[in-house]
């Protein structure tokens, strides 16, 4: 474990494992505010993902059948999202942190309830073979960046593939322009026939259902062990809500947003071992609270948030009707 | 058959937002190859009635048909799917789009994946109608006249089959206009069906086949363009002079009160709205403004209550300049603003507050204490309400709920009850019946039998020549003339408005709105 | 299929009768309720049991009834005060969603001033100083925001966000350092532990034969009428009404709209901090998750209540009991705990949210003769 290489190698393997979650949280709730809705539910979302994605997966014993269903039923909230906000005109941030809570209390009742019942991971091979880490031919035996980069589990790469996807779609696709242009201005969208209402709809489901995936990543990367206090999630709704921020609502800069992050977060539990096997050059890491380094992406988007409203627009990826209600024969 | 198929009817159409008609009973019809000319006042009706081709509105009653064919316009996307295309006034564009994807956005032709060709797609296709536009240039980055090619160009490449344009040529520059005129004139030739809504009424002459009038909401007729003139067209959109017996109290006049000079005021979009006015205000006179739709009305008003920056030029009141002050020290020289915008409730009142609390909206912070002295304003209100016979079910009804006109007496109330020298106030009657406007009236003259100078920013002509003193008429952010009201006529004041006639230099040694007594030369403000 | 016409036309309501909305509350609750009864029974849970002691709240038949009352105003008043405050902040639609965080830093101060000065001074002046100090801290730490958005338009609610987190691993800091100079922790311990405030540090309680009333009870009590007062009554918060209802408006009427914002924005978030006081000094002692989460609760309290203070009262009394409640009556069941109240509250608020919809709303059908 003292081995420098060793330690630097698990330090940036860890980046990728323990943050991708978080990359999907990001990317779903872009889709979601690109069509104009701010979301806070996505910490919900993600923990209804989660449960219902990891106890359909133990049932069906099938990676796949956890996917879907966690795609599913984080949806669903997107669903009952687009229901309140867009055909009921609800306020947009009492409803996603009320899907919030509902979500945190759905997870803990349905765990809870379970109590003994509970299906452990282990049992079901078909989930940890799915989250074994796959191999990429050739790439995977680089040195360092090899074990880091690409050895990790299906999950990582769908993960990325998902965000440069949405990348794509959100830039390189008419569907995608038409998105845009329903989060930056309805009303012209509605005026050359784009039916706005059916977009925010498609949104806000899809994009809560790639956060929902997240939330699955995250059950398989915990095991699957149901703790009664903690959720799953830790925050890391809250966290991907930041990252769009950061990422300036852009699936690529997401996934560089999501390293940057992850390396804050990774360096809180590898400040030791790293400043153990580089007393010289990073010996002073040991020195840095650990509580730091969870508030850094908070306090770089504060400032990002901040510097942007200062220096206004241009270039600002901040959809412009985000978080309000569209109301056709408003006047 | 034996006559031409309209390429759109509109029977019968009624459409009201509250208790206010927009539009009453409307017919209107135009043939493929034909350019109608939609024209009316402002407010009567005519962006309402479009928008219902557009799909942005539904109509409460009446038919729409397109080639015979009766049909529901749900929204926009069923207006597109039925080839009418609508370029609105308000442009509707995504700022940080390109031109280009824009037009993109709407295009149904296309496969899923954006290329760069689109690029060359559309600027091909605007060079094939004429315009010249850059294709990758950013919304936000254009100019005014930029924004509105686009829009033209847009409606254009999803070939529309019908084409309504609101206002066009408000923005565009004469060369533009021609080249639009240009396009237009094409476009009829191949056999679309166009609307044009116009103020201009050499334009109207010069673009359309045949001309369909509306005024307060309700249809006058239409009139083929080559069997009229000006004069006519005129008419039927002001309508003949009505004799109302509104009383013109004379009163010893005081000298200006309020100076405008020079005054050049930008408008939210960035283009000139007022444009080097000149006009002055006497105590114990009503200055009338007469003009068309948004000729600058509104920033004139904002300009003075010092809600709206300016960009050149003098106000005077009283010999002190007025410029640069903040709202409050206006108001706390005596100058009230009123305006009252189309839907009622935008500026001057808080709607969700009781009646009450919006008279005391300008003086709540005159009481002692850290109190609001409701008392008082109860008292206000209440007297207020007989007095113009207000009906509310209490004086802490919220505004919002009163219907009609009643919100605007109260409104207007407040401004009076605070004893200002100078009224400034923007359609105090719109959509008032025949008493509560006689009694808005009468609380106008006894203001002036006070010594109050009033600016009257109004609708109607007739009303305009039996109450005010003076009338101002603005065409486009200029002046064209003031003249007394007692010796106009409303085709003079029409032709006015239009742009038709201007009589700001009539006579060379005083030129319209500039007092021969101004105290500007005397107190040497000139110089800023 | 070109004559398609939808059956039903969405137009927007004037104004909404107070009994409808009644009616929407009371029936929103109902059908959460039922909900969480199916809920219940299918995890094998007799529902009308739970709700009876949830209801209740283990008062009746318990050893010390009165500890469970006076651990349910523990709980009750800082929800309630923080509500109010943010009602202030919603008035303005000044989208304040950093409760959690105003909160943190109230009770931070608070607990800094109670261990730097505990010793010194007696218990009423202690306990003034930490409501000082709470309430600065937190209005501080909102009245930048307020700033940054008056001036150049920054996104509050994200900024309030994000703000939250930063007082919360600020707080953590000092709840996980063991140092020398860490003056906050117990110096018994050999790990990182709060220590407990010293005994003039404790909130003052008047006692009532066996019951304890905790004085922030009282102050809560005060705050609400006073800011009652303050909003419908005093020029600020007909300023406050005016800005919140029309901007221009509050412009036209030469009212100075950014002055007003920033003031109120310190004055809500300065409750909040107090709030964070409060209950420092009731629980005697910093806690790293000192909140309860009532940043949160309060945004969904206020917007229930509709930003009304008899409303508020009301709603947060509700939701303490459903809460405290859940908290008791889990205690019989181990399938059930304390978040089970999360799920209610989430089911009633979607109620409400969608109800409140045909009461802002109405559906008017299409007319026959333009469909045909």
């Amino acid at each position: 474990m003292n081995d420098p290489i060793q330690v630097l190698t698990l330090f940036l393997f860890n980046i990728v494992l323990v943050n991708i979650p978080l990359l999907y949280g990001t990317v779903g709730e872009i889709v979601v505010e690109k069509s104009g809705s701010l979301n806070l539910g996505v910490e919900g979302t993600m923990a209804i993902g989660a449960m219902f994605g990891y106890l359909a997966g133990c049932a069906a014993n099938s990676l796949a059948a956890g996917l879907l269903v966690s795609f599913l039923t984080a949806g669903l909230c997107g669903l009952l999202f687009a229901v309140l906000t867009v055909s009921l005109q609800a306020n947009q941030n009492v409803t996603g942190l009320t899907i919030t809570t509902f979500g945190l209390g759905l997870y803990f009742f349905v765990g809870k309830g379970l109590g003994e019942r509970w299906p452990a991971m282990t049992a079901s091979d078909g989930l940890v073979k799915g989250y074994s880490a796959l191999e990429i031919p050739g790439l995977s035996k680089l040195p360092v960046i090899g074990k880091a980069l690409f050895s990790h589990n299906a999950l990582v790469y769908l993960g990325i593939a998902i965000a440069l996807l949405v990348w794509w779609y959100l830039n390189f696709t008419k569907t995608g322009l038409r998105l845009r242009a329903v989060g930056e201005n309805p009303g012209a969208a509605d005026s050359v026939g784009i039916n706005t209402l059916l977009y925010k709809y498609v949104h806000l489901i899809a994009g809560s259902g790639i956060m929902g995936l997240g939330g699955f990543y995250m059950a398989l990367y915990m095991s699957g062990s149901f703790e009664g206090s903690n959720c799953w999630i830790n925050g890391y709704g809250w966290i991907a809500i930041a990252l769009v921020i950061f990422a300036n609502w852009n699936p690529v800069l997401a996934v560089l947003g999501t390293l940057v992050f992850g390396f804050f977060n990774t360096l809180q539990i590898y400040a030791g071992p790293l400043a153990g096997a580089f007393p010289g050059p990073l010996g002073w890491l040991s020195a840095i609270p650990p509580q730091l380094y969870k508030a850094l992406p908070f306090m770089i988007t504060a400032i990002v948030l901040i510097a942007s409203s200062v220096r206004k627009r241009e270039g600002s990826g901040q959809p412009a009707a985000l978080g309000l209600n569209y109301f056709r024969e408003e006047r | 058959m034996e006559e031409q198929q309209y390429a759109i009817e509109m029977r019968g159409i009624c459409k009201s937002f509250g208790s206010v008609a927009a539009n009453n009973n409307i017919n209107l019809n135009v043939k493929s190859g034909e350019i109608l000319a939609l024209l009316g006042e402002n407010g009567s009706g005519k962006t309402t009635l479009m928008n219902m081709l557009s799909g942005i509105y539904k109509p409460d009653s009446g038919i729409i048909l397109v080639d015979g064919q009766e049909v529901a316009i749900n929204s926009p996307e069923d207006a597109k799917k039925l080839g009418i295309g609508m370029v609105h006034q308000h442009f509707k564009l995504v700022d940080v789009f390109s031109a280009a994807d824009n037009i993109w956005l709407g295009d149904d032709k296309s496969g899923l994946v954006l290329k760069k060709e689109r690029y060359g797609v559309i600027r091909d296709m605007a060079r094939k109608f004429g315009f010249d536009i850059d294709p990758r240039k950013k919304v936000y980055n254009m100019a005014v006249s930029e924004k509105q090619t686009l829009e033209i160009v847009k409606v254009l490449y999803y070939g529309a089959k019908i084409i309504i344009l609101d206002e066009p040529t408000a923005v565009l520059t004469v060369q533009e206009t021609a080249r639009l005129f240009d396009v237009l004139r094409r476009m009829k030739a191949e056999g679309h069906a166009i609307i044009i809504i116009t103020h201009k009424l050499n334009e109207v002459l010069e673009i359309s086949d045949r001309v369909a009038i509306l005024r307060k909401g309700e249809y006058i007729t239409t009139v083929d363009t080559s069997s009229t003139n000006e004069q006519q067209l005129t008419e039927f959109m002001v309508g003949r002079k009505v004799e109302l017996n509104i009383d013109r109290p004379v009163v010893d006049k005081t000298r200006p009160l309020l100076e405008i000079r020079d005054l050049t005021i930008k408008n939210d979009e960035g283009a000139v709205a007022i444009d080097k006015v000149n006009f002055y205000i006497r105590g114990g006179e009503i200055l009338g403004v007469a003009g068309i739709a948004g000729c600058g009305q509104k920033e004139l008003c904002e300009a003075i209550a010092g809600l709206r920056p300016i960009e050149s030029g003098m106000m005077i009141h009283k010999g002190d300049n007025i410029v640069g002050l903040p709202p409050k020290a206006i108001l706390e020289k005596g100058i009230s603003m009123s305006f009252i915008p189309e839907d009622r409730l935008g500026m001057g009142l808080a709607p969700s507050m009781s009646v009450t609390d919006n008279m005391l909206l300008k003086k709540y912070d005159q009481a002692r204490g850290p109190f609001v002295d409701r008392k008082t304003g109860r008292a206000e209100a209440r007297q207020v309400i007989q007095e113009l016979e207000i009906v509310t079910p209490s004086t802490e009804t919220p505004v919002r709920r009163l219907s009609g006109g009643n919100v605007q007496k109260v409104l207007l109330g407040r401004e009076i009850k605070a004893g200002p020298n100078v009224i400034v106030t923007a359609y105090p009657v719109r959509g008032l019946d025949i008493n509560s406007s006689y009694a808005i009236y009468d609380i106008l003259n006894r203001q002036k039998k006070d010594g109050v100078g009033i600016l009257f920013v109004g609708e109607d002509l007739d009303v305009m020549i039996d109450l005010c003193d003076k009338i101002m008429v603005l065409c486009h952010g200029r002046v064209m003339g003031v003249v007394h009201a007692h010796k106009t006529s409303k085709e003079e004041l029409g032709l006015m408005m239009t742009g038709a006639l201007d009589l700001t230099n009539k006579y060379e040694d005083k030129p319209a709105g500039i007092a021969r007594d101004s105290r500007i030369e005397e107190t040497g403000e000139v110089e800023k | 299929m070109k004559n398609r016409q939808p059956l039903f036309h969405v137009v927007k309501r004037e104004g909404a009768s107070p009994a409808r909305q009644l009616l929407a509350y009371v029936a929103a609750v109902a059908l959460a309720l039922a909900v969480g009864a199916v809920l219940l029974a299918v995890q094998g849970v007799e529902p009308v049991t739970f709700y009876r002691q949830l209801i209740t709240m283990g008062i009746p038949g318990s050893r010390y009834p009165w500890r469970a009352v006076e651990n349910f105003i523990k709980l009750f008043v800082p929800l309630l005060i923080v509500s109010m405050a943010l009602s202030l902040a919603f008035k303005m639609r000044f989208w304040n969603i950093g409760g959690e965080g105003q909160f943190i830093m109230g009770a931070f101060w608070a607990g800094f001033a109670a261990m730097k000065l505990g010793e010194s001074l007696p218990r009423p002046a202690m306990v003034l100083v930490m409501a000082l100090c709470g309430a600065l801290g937190g209005g501080l730490y909102g009245v930048f925001v307020a700033a940054l958005k008056v001036k150049w338009g920054t996104n509050e609610t994200l900024l309030t966000l994000m703000l939250n987190y930063i007082a919360l691993y600020f707080l953590q800091y000092f709840a996980e350092t063991k140092t020398d100079w860490n003056f906050f922790l117990d110096p018994g311990s050999a790990r990182p532990k709060f220590a407990k405030f010293p005994a003039s540090a404790q909130m003052i309680t008047i006692p009532i034969g066996p019951f304890n009333l905790n004085l922030s009870l009282l102050i809560a009590a005060a705050l609400c009428v006073l800011l009652y007062i303050y909003l419908n009554y005093t020029k600020r918060g007909y300023e406050i009404a005016v800005v919140g209802d029309s901007p221009n408006t509050a412009r036209y009427a030469g009212m100075k709209v950014g002055k007003i914002v920033i003031r109120t924005i310190f004055l809500s978030a300065a409750l909040i901090g107090l709030a964070g006081a409060f209950q420092v000094s009731s629980a005697g002692i910093l806690s790293a998750s000192v909140t309860n989460d009532v940043g949160w609760t309060g945004i969904v309290v206020a917007w229930l209540a509709k930003l009304n203070t008899a409303g508020i009262v009301v709603a947060s009394l509700l939701i303490t009991v459903l809460q405290f409640g859940c908290q008791t009556a889990s205690t019989t069941y181990p399938s059930i705990d304390a978040n089970f109240a999360n799920l209610l509250q989430g089911v009633i608020l979607f109620i409400v949210l969608a109800a409140d919809f045909f009461t802002r709303f109405q559906l008017v059908r299409t007319r026959k003769e333009a469909a045909k």
